[in-house]
């Protein structure tokens, strides 16, 4: 390959190549599993991957059906716990707390986005010579990055007041009868809904009730993608923003 | 909702932990994906355990589906396919040639397929016939090559071994013939 492997992804023809190997199935061992690290934080790579499977999974989806045997249901039931008639919702990280919990993009953008927004509010704090009051008005900010590492959205609230304000630097795709959603993430990584988000650079969202009962227990706010006019009680979808969320107040 | 819809709602059922969705996606497609790990390993005790590896990982999520990522039959599939390479990888020494079903009676290792090759499976499928049709318009060892690592798991240099022929001529011929079928579905589309 002409490409330094450090940046193969970087090149159309290299990750349409290494998709099409990886599906083909002659990506193997540590390269495979180079390559499905990185399919995780680079969504790129999941489309071309995903393009392959289309290319080429009739090969496997025409084959005649194998039935399998009684024992081999039971057997998944039992190791995966759910013998009994009804499984407990276990506490285990889904993939959606995956995606988002390790070093990947988020936590990355994270850094160069706190980075590049929060040293101009402290200095603007810091600028007025007051011990006691900051600039702004106590409140809580989110700066979210996207699914690429991009700086994606910012999301901003009095502390005592009952609205958000949403500002979307870099806007996601969403899809017809579907709606952005709002999560926050307390510190045991456990998610929980805010509210859908309506479209737009620039959007308001009014809050039940003061931002300081909804944000205090965020660390982490997050964006999915979930269907028009639904309340889900979890992201069904990957995050498509991430990001912490800061208390800006003495 | 056709197949398609209903595997994407199963999967995002079972990433929430739902046991109820886990065992109908099971009931959907478990026969599909044993077909695709059969037809690796080539023994039916050995495909069954990959079958349970891949719905013990969908359900733990250790496939880690990447964003962006479709959530298919086809890409069961390669998840599938992908475990059977790697439990042929780890098992191959020892294949047994006898194994007991769950009433305790012996079967003989027979999965060799007699229903025709999966050439033969796509062409007589509607969904297959164009991607039947481009295997088929490949030259005869470079179309060998990319069954022998799509089917049977080969790396580059046992399909090099197997065919007796330079390591460079087969990963020549795998990407080449990649391509070829890329730009021959694009045309047929």
């Amino acid at each position: 390959m002409t490409t330094n492997h450090h940046y193969w992804y970087q090149h159309p023809t290299a990750v349409d190549q290494l998709a099409g190997a990886y599906v083909l199935g002659t990506l193997q061992g540590r390269a495979r599993r180079r390559f499905e690290a990185a399919m995780r934080t680079r969504p790129e790579l999941a489309t071309a991957v995903a393009s392959w499977t289309q290319r080429l999974g009739p090969m496997m989806t025409t084959l005649p059906p194998v039935e399998p045997s009684a024992a081999t249901w039971k057997s998944i039931a039992h190791r995966a716990g759910i013998a009994a008639p009804k499984a407990p919702p276990a506490k285990a990280s889904a993939w959606w707390q995956r995606w988002l919990s390790p070093i990947p993009a988020g936590a990355l953008a994270m850094g160069l986005v706190v980075g590049t927004v929060a040293p101009m509010l402290w200095q603007a704090q810091m600028g007025s010579g007051s011990e006691q009051e900051t600039q702004l008005p106590a409140s809580y900010v989110g700066v979210l990055a996207t699914a690429q590492g991009q700086p994606g959205l910012i999301v901003s609230s009095l502390r005592q007041g009952k609205v958000v304000e949403i500002k979307q630097v870099a806007p996601v795709e969403v899809p017809a009868g579907s709606t952005l959603y709002l999560w926050r993430i307390d510190k045991a990584g456990a998610v929980s809904a805010i509210g859908p988000v309506p479209a737009g650079k620039f959007v308001r969202v009014d809050l039940a009730e003061p931002a300081e009962k909804v944000f205090f227990t965020a660390v982490e706010l997050a964006v999915s993608v979930e269907p028009l006019g639904s309340s889900p009680v979890a992201p069904t979808q990957a995050f498509v923003y991430r990001g912490l969320c800061g208390k800006l107040w003495r | 909702m056709d197949d398609r819809d209903e595997i994407q709602t199963l999967l995002s059922r079972v990433a929430l932990r739902d046991a109820v969705a886990l065992e109908s996606l099971y009931r959907k497609v478990a026969a599909r994906l044993l077909a695709v790990a059969s037809r690796v390993v080539q023994d039916r005790a050995l495909a069954e355990d990959v079958l349970q590896e891949v719905f013990l990982t969908v359900w733990n999520q250790s496939a880690q589906r990447a964003p962006g990522q479709s959530l298919t039959l086809a890409w069961l599939c390669v998840v599938t396919r992908n475990r059977a390479i790697d439990m042929l990888r780890r098992k191959k020494p020892e294949q047994p040639l006898v194994w007991h079903d769950d009433n305790g009676e012996a079967q003989l290792h027979d999965i060799q397929d007699d229903t025709g090759s999966p050439l033969d499976q796509l062409l007589a499928h509607e969904d297959g016939q164009r991607l039947g049709h481009c295997l088929g318009a490949l030259e005869q060892e470079p179309r060998q090559a990319v069954m022998m690592a799509f089917f049977e798991g080969l790396t580059h240099p046992e399909i090099a071994e197997r065919m007796r022929r330079p390591l460079g001529t087969v990963k020549a011929w795998t990407r080449r013939s990649l391509m070829r079928l890329k730009g021959c579905l694009e045309l047929a589309a």
